[in-house]
């Protein structure tokens, strides 16, 4: 299993050299060696008596990290899914991208993506599994963007990523809190724990984020809008990313965690209420669509729908009917898909208005087609797989369990409605996607290209498609004992064996609404000119995609609104906002830890005689005399006043170095100052506002208030001996000097001695920079 | 004498700077002294980390002066592991230096203040005594000055100043806030105020000067709300220049609040480490918003250095084993990965000639490698798995989600979402889109560019891949930071 993931990892190594051989062999043949042995290894795993498989690989066990590989039914499915569909679709792009195109990244791109998805259906650790999540993402994303020149795609992938790794990132939340609760990684061990979980006060919490992550992914409402913008990519990757595997990554999730939730009541109703709202918005709006591939994304999106609520509804056959339709889904829609990339490429457009009558011109592709088609509408013929899962499906809506919660239960009686309403519009999207390109008059003089038909490399990988569908139409029962039961089994938690499934059932229910369906579909398809205007009103001007690019675009304005508001480049106004918050917090804190203590011994405190009064005095009136002066000399003077006073102080306590060292700085400064000052302009006369002044006044007294209170508790708390006496007695005996200042300063903390001069040999060499280079740049 | 070892990485590059300051003209052999002499210090700290690793941490009372009057130096596995990253970094940026920098830029000692730099930072993250961390902050700040302003133009000074002044301020504060602590408990030694703070039960007197510590940390950390001095000066100066400060500046100050934080002030965490919180939760949001803001794309980088600081300050302030560890983690891999944006986005602003987002179109078809090394770095900075800031991510979020402390962990998750947005924007915008013929291509400058930024990658890739080889020395770390006695009894040896 390792290497199921890692082999396409390698494949995609590879490619960008054997890319450069691509004009004479087509770079795809090698990629369908991945998909190929992949899928040939795994389908042997098929049988009634498949067990599920366990692999582990350690990565970061430390951090219980580990490539634990599950492969149980559901896993079994799907790289069946990946690898399966992956080599019909590398097959079809080998026909579809011509050579010139850059194949080298193409491929690699999608082998990245097949081995994330591996991964993400694979991985019972619950960070493997979400690291492999977003590596869909980002593969998602660059396939998106691969024709980047195309402001489309970079929007369609813009868009496709942020909302898919929303979602991931709300998956790592839902698995970091279940991580939390259950002290394990593995997904396994989390279901045998799911009481603990149900009974967590944290439960909504995790159910939302794990919802938001599938519901994103697998483009359900109201986030399925990244879907249709996606459909800016090569068709080779609609059809394989966007609509058989990726968006089938939401599916699995919640598939994977419904033995933990389904008993849930608001599993079933956010669940099954978000698929069936999903259902009939996507086919409503997909008759809406005029570009080919825009019908199939609104399709799949309605698709994704169907098989969401019917893993809401929790029951066996609901559940028994999202895995069929999950298989049946595949085969017509990646046919579809493909067949909508033929009819792009042999006509040059994919614009249904343009499209018309080509069933004459291209019939092998026509008949592909109108197999697909009414196997989507779910048309009751006995070789279509799509109408069987229909059945199931509309049978499911009707046997859901009673429930306690009002609310579900209103859900529950809508259901059926709901489900034979979103068919209505399936078989009406249906009809218009196949008559509308294949019937009606020919357009040719509006055709970018005279069509034909497509060359048969092209038409192998849908043929088979078809084929699957007929298959499975006309026997229904092929793989489910042998295959779909293990997949289902694995959902349900319990073994589950499959009923057989007939296409004469008798005239039961779900048949007569097969037939409302298509007797209502029939008629609403071909007056469908009539009734357009409907969606005139609904949606009208409301579009989640209005939501979206006012989000995106609202970032950025917003955003630079507020950052433009206090980021305006004043250098006054960031002190003022730094100084602010110093002041509040810190006052805030001495507030609520009562941290202010006032003790005024006498013993620790000098006496305070005149000379001292007189000298603070001096200082204090020449501080506040410099606000005022308007010129810069005798500002500098009136301040050199205040440093000479405290060199007085100094002195008059008993620190002859401090004075001097204090006394020395002070010439020097405002020595420079003066030199300085020669060469600048007098000062502006000040006329800021009151209030900015008062502001500032405020500030200024509040952060003087602070020091002050800090200075003053400081003092008081005198706790401990200090560390000075150690100083002071070891000076001489271990330091040899008896002026224990030098002995700190050379000695004892000889090393920030040491980096206060590299600090003056710094600036020293900085300033000679500074002066010299701007002087040479000033003669050039 | 195995203690020597605890100084190594501080004098070494010191004495690298003063040698090459004598030969600044000799520009050629002033680059390879400087690109032998970064990684004769980068081995050698290595060699240390190991013997750390292994032994426990390398205590120096410097010049005999026992603990705790002298000032001691403490190499434990958490500074000797952030020297070691200091030192991975300072190998990019020399060799990426030649190639971004004038030749009189270089010839007006920029080696020697890239040394001096790296000592002071080296020196902030072994010292073992406040005071001395405030004279380590001086050597740091004045290489950093001296680094701004270096060849500059108008713009550079203007912004420099503002640089200059906000951090002298702070510097001011952090002396007074020492002196104020040294009142109350007597002494500088961290080991011995830890000590002798827990004996008075951290009073509120001791809480307030430890949140005004705390400021004067914040304040060169820049978080919320006192990091305005930051991402306008950081994108003045060359981007080896930028890059340096990116990497290490800021994260000395949130490396000291971490110290601080989880040796010192820890009996009083229901004020001080909630408030932390809030502090950190804004840090992130206003952070991504600047970032999200402009279109000018070195400010773009140098607005998202905030919102990871908030990262890094949600473990501290969350304060269990497990945040504790993300906090380190993330430490180690934002100095990496802000190194390498810095110096991308100065490759990009270099080949293009313009920081505009909007004047720039299709580099990718010129210059594959660094659109894809760009593209691989914006999702390391967003904390997507497999890469580096995922593991620390995940462990500071995990961490948050023990304490049940729910909204943080929302913020987190959304910031990541908009720090990828701003990130990608400039992938789609510059780097995506029809290949523009008009411009000169420029090959070979890209070539230069890019090995240095390929050789940080490739340890945020190893970060995040290999993680196995380093999470369990960053565990043990966060073991070790959540009991403060077992550094208290090796410095004091009680």
């Amino acid at each position: 299993m390792l290497f199921a993931v890692f082999f396409p990892l390698l494949l995609a190594c590879l490619i960008p050299f054997l890319s450069r051989y691509k004009h004479k062999v087509h770079t795809g043949f090698f990629v369908l060696l991945a998909p190929l042995s992949i899928f040939l290894y795994f389908v042997s795993f098929i049988g009634h008596d498949f067990e599920p498989v366990m692999k582990s690989y350690p990565w970061i066990p430390s951090l219980d990290i580990t490539l634990n590989f599950h492969l149980d039914g559901l896993s079994l499915l799907f790289v069946l899914l990946i690898s399966g569909i992956g080599a019909l679709v590398t097959f079809y792009s080998i026909y579809y991208l011509h050579k010139s195109e850059r194949l080298g990244h193409f491929y690699v791109y999608l082998l990245l993506f097949m081995a994330a998805m591996f991964g993400v259906v694979l991985s019972d650790n619950v960070f493997v599994l979400y690291t492999f999540w977003e590596l869909t993402s980002i593969s998602s994303f660059l396939l998106i963007g691969y024709w980047n020149h195309r402001e489309r795609s970079r929007y369609g992938a813009l868009k496709s990523m942020l909302i898919t790794v929303f979602g991931g990132l709300s998956l790592l939340g839902a698995f970091l809190l279940l991580t939390v609760i259950t002290k394990t990684t593995s997904i396994h061990e989390m279901i045998q724990q799911a009481d603990l979980i149900l009974s967590s006060d944290y439960l909504p919490l995790i159910m939302t984020f794990i919802f938001l992550g599938a519901f994103t992914k697998s483009a359900q409402f109201p986030f399925h809008i990244w879907l249709p913008d996606a459909m800016e990519a090569p068709t080779p990757v609609s059809a394989y990313l966007h609509s058989a595997t990726m968006v089938k990554a939401g599916i699995f999730l919640i598939a994977r965690f419904s033995p933990i939730f389904s008993t849930n009541e608001w599993f079933f109703i956010i669940v099954s209420g978000i698929g069936i709202i999903t259902l009939c918005w996507g086919s409503y709006m997909a008759v809406r669509q005029t570009d080919l591939k825009g019908i199939l994304a609104f399709s799949t999106i309605s698709q994704l729908g169907m098989i969401m609520a019917m893993l809401g509804f929790g029951t066996e056959a609901a559940i028994f009917g999202a895995v069929f339709h999950i298989l049946n889904h595949a085969t017509f829609k990646g046919s579809l898909f493909m067949i909508a990339g033929i009819v792009d490429h042999e006509t040059g457009t994919r614009d249904i208005r343009k499209l018309g009558g080509l069933m004459t011109l291209m019939p092998i592709s026509a008949t592909l087609a109108f197999f697909g088609t009414f196997s989507m509408a779910g048309v009751p013929l006995p070789f279509l797989n799509g109408f069987y899962s229909k059945e199931v499906f509309f049978e499911s809506t009707l046997e859901l369990n009673n429930t306690s919660l009002a609310f579900a239960e209103i859900l529950r009686t809508a259901i059926p409605y709901l489900a034979v309403f979103g068919s209505i519009f399936t078989f009406v999207y249906s009809m218009y996607l196949v008559f509308g390109t294949f019937r009606g008059e020919k357009h040719l003089d509006q055709l970018p290209k005279k069509p034909h038909e497509a060359p048969i490399g092209m038409l192998i990988a849908p043929s088979i498609l078809i084929l699957g569908v007929i298959i499975i139409g006309l026997f229904p029962n092929l793989v489910n004992e042998s295959f779909l039961a293990h997949t289902a089994s694995a959902i349900l938690g319990e073994a589950y064996h499959p009923h057989e499934i007939k296409f004469w059932h008798g005239f039961i229910t779900p048949l007569k609404m097969s037939l409302v369906v298509v007797g209502v579909g029939t008629v609403l398809f071909i007056f469908r000119k009539k009734w357009s205007g409907v969606y005139q009103a609904i949606p009208g001007r409301l579009s989640m995609n209005k939501v979206y690019d006012t989000i995106v675009n609202g970032t950025k304005t917003v955003s630079a609104r507020i950052t433009n508001s206090y980021m305006n480049g004043s250098l006054r106004r960031y002190m003022a906002l730094i100084l602010a918050a110093i002041i509040v917090v810190s006052l805030g804190t001495m507030y609520l830890t009562d941290g202010f203590t006032i003790e005024l011994h006498p013993d620790t405190l000098a006496d305070i005689k005149l000379p001292e009064i007189l000298v603070a005095a001096t200082m204090a009136i020449a501080a506040i005399t410099t606000i005022f002066t308007r010129n810069r000399i005798a500002a500098i003077l009136i301040l050199g006043v205040v440093g000479y006073g405290l060199s007085i102080l100094f002195v008059i306590y008993r620190a002859p170095d401090l004075a001097l060292t204090q006394l020395v700085v002070e010439t020097i400064t405002v020595g420079l100052f003066l030199l300085c000052f020669y060469h600048l302009p007098n000062l502006r006369p000040r006329t800021e506002s009151i209030g900015f002044k008062s502001v500032n006044l405020i500030i200024s007294i509040g952060f003087g208030l602070l020091m002050t209170l800090i200075a003053i508790s400081a003092h008081s708390s005198k706790w401990y001996s200090t560390i000075a006496d150690y100083f002071i007695h070891t000076s001489h005996d271990l330091g040899g000097g008896d002026n224990v200042v030098n002995v700190i300063l050379v000695d004892m903390r000889g090393l920030d001695t040491l980096f206060e001069i590299t600090v003056l040999g710094i600036a020293a060499l900085g300033i000679y920079g500074l002066i010299k280079l701007r002087a040479k740049k000033g003669a050039e | 004498m195995i203690s020597n070892l605890a100084v190594l990485p501080i004098v070494i590059p010191m004495i690298a700077g003063i040698l090459l300051a004598f030969f600044h003209k000799k520009i050629p052999l002033v680059r390879s002294l400087a690109k032998i002499l970064t990684t004769t210090n980068t081995l050698v700290v290595l060699f240390i980390w190991l013997y750390v690793k292994e032994n426990g941490a390398v205590i120096l009372e410097t010049g005999g002066w026992e603990a705790p009057y002298g000032i001691i130096l403490v190499a434990d596995l958490l500074s000797i592991t952030l020297v070691l990253t200091t030192n991975i970094i300072g190998i990019a940026a020399v060799f990426y230096a030649p190639a971004s920098l004038s030749k009189k830029q270089e010839e007006f000692y920029f080696y020697t203040f890239f040394f001096l730099l790296i000592t002071g930072v080296s020196g902030a993250f072994i010292t073992g005594d406040l005071f001395n961390l405030f004279v380590f902050f001086e050597v740091l700040l004045m290489a950093s000055y001296a680094l701004i302003v270096l060849g500059g133009g108008k713009v550079q000074l203007r912004e420099s100043i503002k640089y200059v002044l906000i951090n002298l301020f702070s510097s001011m504060l952090f002396v007074t806030a020492v002196a104020f602590l040294y009142s109350v408990v007597g002494t500088v030694n961290m080991a011995h105020i830890a000590e002798r703070v827990q004996g008075v039960e951290q009073k509120g007197i001791l809480t307030t000067i430890g949140i005004l510590l705390f400021f004067v940390f914040g304040t060169k950390a820049a978080l919320f709300p006192l990091y305005y001095w930051l991402p306008k000066p950081y994108t003045v100066p060359n981007p080896v220049v930028s890059a340096l400060f990116g990497a290490l500046l800021t994260k000395v100050g949130i490396y000291s609040i971490l110290r601080v934080f989880t040796l010192i002030f820890i009996h009083d965490t229901d004020f001080t480490h909630t408030f932390f919180l809030w502090i950190a939760g804004l840090t992130l949001i206003f952070g991504v918003i600047g970032a999200l803001s402009t279109n000018n794309i070195k400010l773009i980088v140098a607005y998202n250095i905030i919102p990871a600081v908030g990262f890094m300050l949600i473990g501290i302030a969350i304060f269990n084993e497990t945040s504790l560890s993300g906090t380190v983690y993330y430490l180690i891999h934002d100095m990496i990965i802000k190194a390498a944006l810095f110096l991308l986005v100065g490759a990009v602003v270099y080949l293009t000639g313009t920081t505009d987002l909007r004047k720039m179109k299709g580099l990718i078809h010129h210059y594959p490698l660094l659109g894809w090394l760009f593209f691989l770095s914006s999702f390391v900075l967003a904390g997507i798995p497999p890469f580096s800031g995922f593991i620390g991510k995940l462990q500071l979020l995990k961490g948050a989600f023990e304490e049940g402390e729910i909204l943080i962990v929302i913020v987190g998750l959304l910031a990541s979402l908009l720090i990828l947005l701003s990130m990608i924007r400039i992938f789609i915008q510059a780097f995506w889109g029809e290949k523009d013929e008009t411009v000169t291509v420029n090959k070979a400058a890209a070539r230069r560019f890019t090995l240095p930024v390929v050789f940080l990658l490739f340890f945020s890739v190893f970060l995040g891949v290999g993680a196995e080889l380093i999470f369990p020395s960053v565990e043990q770390i966060a073991d070790y930071l959540m009991n403060p006695e077992i550094y208290i009894q090796s410095v004091l040896k009680e």
